[in-house]
Order: structure tokens, then sequence, then C-alpha cells
């Protein structure tokens, strides 16, 4: 019991920050329909800046705030002077282009904040320590039930509960939130009756690159470094959590990325053997798999209908 | 634009162009093992290994439209099983080529099978997983006692001995005695025999009537399937032999290097991304693209691997790169390939196929007789 109650709060806090990843990418794909694959490397950016911030001595309450205002510059520029102007040409370009977007910004980590060349696997280089958002000393626990609770999972799972309830406003209780709704529901339409869909779609990448840069640094914390391979796995999760909840349900994506964190810890921690901390990334390819072939609009998505 | 001049497919301006272009390439071909320094005869070798795994990836992605970023998955079941077959059953490596392909075929086509239903960027991120998963597979330590897990294998290479007599044919050891006791020529060669096998095959392949079929399923799925493709069967076929394709890359390798390792680019998903970039920025959809892709990518990362000193780079350009000590290689290519998604989207193939239209008009053969090369290659240039 104690142990199942530690893997589960182990996996709703890793579960968080693939939510928050997660949460760009809906948020991205509702208004475009485009999966943004630097989603992961964009975060990992902010969360370096935030990292930079604290080496020149600004605290982290502070540097976050600056980390997310950088993701949101950044997210939105980069939809405005990249992704619109291809989006025209096709989908597949889209793709390209977000590929190369992840390429340049894991070279421009490495160049910025690295002395070293580009590693080879990414994985494992250059690790520079990283603050935690919340008290996570080797006695910062908190007991309940006979298991000891990281006070830092119970922090991100309620950070991530309380960002949702403010989407959930944002969503459907303010004038922006609704005409991307009404963009994501129908572009056309919505332009139709008056609704700026250009500034929508600015404003949806830049929200979700701010997500994305608030996910990083939440990750980075849990890990107490920041690393070029960072990312790579927490997007394949991510991705996992989004298509799991539905690529276009916001609540779908944070409801999923908790489930693929717990999963992931379980089938880490109970089959030890077999799966343990080498292969929980096949997880993610399992549970994408099995989504996409069973119910491909995922739990909460609308299902597309096709025409031909 | 006027056109300057006027070329008859087949006449004989088309066979000298034909010719000559031939002739530099069987030129240079002799020329690096024979007469390049040791580091560029290196640099060449890597360079055919990214041409024949981009090659392959053109087949699934430029010809069929099947996005695949877990072609490095196929790699390291080439460089693995190549590893594992010549250090722990002590196998010629030349031997391991043939088994690596069969098995690859079989993983790439039990992997289409979900293929058959997921579509676009949803097989992007199946395919993405796939990648991230393989470099854990192999270091799992259930599968240690084959896989040598983190630590990889090694051994996995030729074993010369000094005065190598093994690989002669007739007493005549055609790559030995091109550079004496030296055993880079001789991978050359083999990475030069791989990637001729490759494009040969590709060349097959899409000239034939299955190419045909996968350029009508890249571009409309629903009207080939009307005209009488069997969607599934193709899609499969082209998978494995995409991946087949890409393991002997995979197994040259580790003939190379003589170790594998999961750690080692072209295994972890970072090679992946290199061989879908490279092939794009080459052309996709096009023969020569990857070719021309893998030789500039290494042409540009050799070029700007010691710009870590700021005093070797270039006076004019200095002040761009010296802020930083990692070269800057892969983030100048990054950079080359969106911008040429927005001006040539179909890479630098693409570019020249435009600008030599540009001056020179190709009229093509009759329609009926011939072949019907430039009917096929029509849709590519649209």
């Amino acid at each position: 019991m104690e142990l199942f109650l530690q893997r589960l709060f182990d996996g709703l806090s890793q579960g968080s920050v693939y939510s928050l990843i997660a949460l760009g990418l809906v948020i991205i794909y509702r208004g475009t329909g485009h999966l943004n694959f630097a989603q992961g490397e964009m975060a990992l950016f902010c969360t370096y800046v935030v990292y930079q911030c604290g080496e020149w001595g600004i605290p982290l309450g502070i540097a976050l705030p600056i980390g997310m205002l950088v993701g949101f510059v950044m997210g939105a520029t980069v939809e405005v002077t990249l992704i619109r102007p291809i989006a025209k040409k096709s989908q597949f370009a889209v793709f390209i282009v977000t590929l190369g977007l992840f390429q340049f910004l894991n070279w421009l980590d490495g160049a910025i904040w690295k002395d070293q060349p580009l590693p080879n696997s990414g994985v494992g280089s250059s690790q520079q320590s990283f603050p935690s958002l919340f008290p996570n000393k080797p006695d910062d626990f908190v007991n309940v039930f006979g298991a000891a609770i990281k006070i830092q999972s119970i922090g991100v799972f309620a950070l991530v509960i309380v960002l949702t309830g403010l989407l959930f406003l944002l969503f459907n209780r303010t004038k922006l939130g609704l005409s991307m709704n009404a963009v994501a529901s129908n572009a056309e339409s919505a332009k139709l009756v008056g609704i700026r869909t250009n500034l929508v779609l600015m404003m949806s990448w830049g929200i979700a690159a701010a997500i994305g840069a608030l996910g990083g640094v939440v990750f980075a914390g849990i890990n107490s470094n920041v690393n070029l391979g960072l990312m790579f796995s927490v997007f394949i999760y991510a991705s996992a959590a989004a298509t799991l909840g539905g690529f276009d349900s916001p609540g779908g994506a944070v409801l999923g990325g908790l489930i693929i964190g717990v999963i992931e810890n379980m089938a880490a921690g109970y089959s030890d053997e077999w799966i343990g901390q080498e292969l929980k990334v096949g997880v993610a390819l399992v549970v994408i798999l099995v989504v996409l072939l069973v119910k491909p609009s995922g739990l909460f998505g609308t299902a597309k209908v096709e025409r031909v | 634009m006027k056109t300057i001049a006027t070329i008859k497919s087949g006449g004989t301006a088309s066979w000298a162009i034909r010719l000559v272009t031939a002739a530099v390439v069987v030129y240079l071909m002799f020329w690096i093992p024979t007469s390049a320094s040791n580091g560029m005869i290196d640099s060449c070798i890597t360079a055919l290994t990214l041409m024949a795994a981009a090659m392959s990836l053109n087949l699934l992605l430029g010809y069929t439209g099947l996005i695949s970023i877990g072609h490095s998955a196929f790699f390291g079941i080439g460089a693995y099983t190549t590893g594992i077959l010549v250090s722990r059953y002590g196998w010629s490596p030349f031997q391991t080529l043939a088994v690596a392909f069969v098995i690859a075929f079989v993983v790439g086509a039990l992997v289409s099978l979900p293929a058959l239903r997921i579509k676009g960027v949803y097989l992007a991120l199946v395919t993405l997983a796939l990648g991230l998963v393989f470099p854990q597979l192999v270091k799992a330590q259930k599968l240690e006692w084959l896989t040598g897990g983190a630590r990889g294998l090694d051994k996995t290479g030729f074993r010369f001995t000094k005065d190598n007599p093994t690989y002669e044919i007739f007493g005549w050891n055609p790559w030995g005695s091109l550079r004496g006791e030296n055993v880079k020529p001789f991978h050359y060669w083999i990475a030069m025999i791989i990637v001729i096998g490759v494009y040969l095959v590709c060349r097959g392949v899409v000239k034939s009537r299955a190419g045909r079929s996968m350029i009508a399923i890249r571009d409309n799925e629903t009207a080939a399937a009307v005209m009488g493709v069997n969607l599934a069967i193709t899609k499969a076929l082209v998978f494995g032999l995409s991946a087949a394709l890409c393991a002997l890359p995979g197994s040259l390798s580790a003939i190379r290097t003589g170790n594998v390792t999961p750690d080692s680019t072209n295994i972890t998903v970072q090679g992946a991304i290199t061989f879908l970039i490279v092939m794009v920025v080459g052309g996709a959809g096009s023969l020569w693209g990857p070719i021309i892709g893998a030789g500039l990518f290494v042409f540009i990362t050799e070029l700007t691997g010691d710009w870590s000193d700021p005093d070797q780079i270039p006076g004019i350009i200095r002040p761009l790169f010296s802020w930083s000590n990692t070269p800057p290689g892969s983030g100048i290519f990054a950079i080359l390939l969106i911008v040429l998604m927005f001006v040539a989207p179909f890479g630098i193939v693409g570019m020249w196929r435009r600008l030599v239209a540009r001056f020179v008009t190709v009229t093509p053969r009759p329609a009926g007789t011939g072949t019907i090369e430039s009917v096929v290659s029509a849709p590519a240039e649209a």
C-alpha cells in the first residue's frame, strides 16, 4: 500500500509534466491541425533561459515568469514567421519545418549553454543543476497512510490542477478563449463572424509555448538538472497523452498525461524485471499504437468525419 | 529567361551529358580511395552510410508519402545483427548483410501493419516512439547476454592480420593493393557497393509498376485504390524494403567501426532525424536527392567541425559563429532545411531541375515509344 501510494504520486507528478507539454500540443492542434514537433525543444530553450536567470542571481519566482514570457514570444513569432506562410503549401511542409526547428533549437541550446561538440545521443551530456519549484530536500516528505510522499510531487500535481482550472476559465469565460474554441471548430465560419483568426492562432502558439516552458521548468526541477536530451522522452510521453485524451481536447490531454505518468511508473515499478526503468518508454509506444488502432479520436476527442 | 538550348531526350546531346556525368562520378569513385587523404576517405564512408540510409527512407517518405522518424531502429537492427553474428557466433561480416536484410525486412513489414490504418503525422508519432524504444530495448538487462547491454558489442568488424590474405580474389587484392595494409579503402569499397546496390534497387522499384503504385498512393490514396492499387500489400512491402535497405548501412557501420553501442548517433532518434533532414534537403522523391543531401551534410559538418576554435573560422563570417564553442554544422543545416522548405520544397534537386528548365528545354520522346521515364518524373517536378 505504501509503495503503491508512493508510485501513484510519483506517477502523478511526472504525469503532470506530460500533461503540460500535451496541453501545448493540443492547443496548437486545435487551432491549426498541426502537430508541433518542436514543442519539447521550445520548452527546453525556455528552461535553459530560466537556468541562466538563476545563474545571474534572479530568484526562481521571477525567473519562471521570464521564461514563460520568452516562451510566449517565441511561440507567437514562430507561428507568424514560419508556420503561417508554410501552412499554405502543405501539411508535410509544416511537419518538416517543425522538425527543422527541433534540430535548430537543440543545436542552439547546446551552442549557448555548453562548451563541447554536440553529443551523439543528446542524452546524459553536460548536465546543469537546476533548482526545484518546490521544497525537495531529503526530508521534505508528507506522511499519507504511512507512505512518504514528496512535497514536490504534491506541489507539481496541485500546480497542474490549478493551471487546468485557469485554462478552463480562459477557454470558457474569456473572449480570447471563446474565439479559440470558435476557430478550433470551424476556422472559416469564425473568420466570417469577425473573429481575428490570425491573432487567435498567434495567441494559441504563444500560450502553448508558455505552458510548455512551465512544464520544462517543472520537469527540470524534478530531475534537478537540465540537459540537451531532457525533452526527448517527455515529448513522446506527451504525444501519447494527447493521443489518449484526444488531440482536440485540453481536458483529455491533462487526464491523458496523468494516466500515462501513473501507468509508466506502475509498469516500471511492478514489472521491475521485464520493463523496469529502461523499457518504460515502451509504454508510450504501446499506448499510442493501441489508441490509434482502437479509438483514433482518443477518449475525449471528436471523431473526424472524412469526406472524399 | 530565354531558352538557351533544346535537348532531345535520348538524342546525342542527352547521351553526351550522361556519359560525361558518369565518367566524372566513376573517376571520383576511384580517385577517393587511391589518392585522397585518410581523413577524407573516412568522411566519404560516413557520407556513403548516410546516403544509403537516406535513400531507403526516400523510398518510404519521398515516393510513398509514409512518414517515418524511426528509421534509426532499422539502422540499429542492421548494426546489431552484424554485431551479434560476428562477435558472438564468429560469422564473416559479409554473410551477415543478408541476414540483416531479411530480419529488417520482416520487422519493417510487421511495423507497417498498424501503418495501414494510421496516417500522416500520427504515423510519425508511432515511428518516433519506435525509434526511442529501440536503443532502450538493446540496453535492457534481459537482453544483455545477446546485445551486450549499455556497453554494446565490440570486435564486430573484419579482423585484419598484417598481410591479410583472407580477402584476396585469385591472389589479387583489389582493396588492399590500392593502399597497402590500410583498411579504410577496403571499408570504402564495401560502403560504395552497398550504396550502388541500394541505388539500383531504389531505381528499379521506382521506375517499375510498383513505383507508380507508390507515387499514386502518395499523391492520392483513394484514387490509387480506385485504380486498382492494393494499398495494404504495397505499403507493407515498401515499408519492409525500406527497413531492409536501411539495415545495410547499419551493418556497414558495425563492420567499419568494429563496435556497436546503443548510444552511437545513427542508432538513436537523432540519427533518424538526420536521415530525414538529409533526404528532404537533397530532394524528397528524387533518386539523386538523398545522395546530394548526404554529401552536403557531411561536407558542412566536416567543414565546420573545427570551428569551435574561432581562429579556424574564415574571416568574413567569424563574428557570426565565434560566440560559441559548439561546431555550427547541425544548426546551419537546420536553417538550410527551413529556408529550403520556403524556396524549394523539392530540395536541391528540385531547385536544380527548375533552374535547368529555365535555360534548357528537354523535349521528351514521343509518347508510346521508349521508356516512360518522362511520364513518371512529371508529377515530382510540378
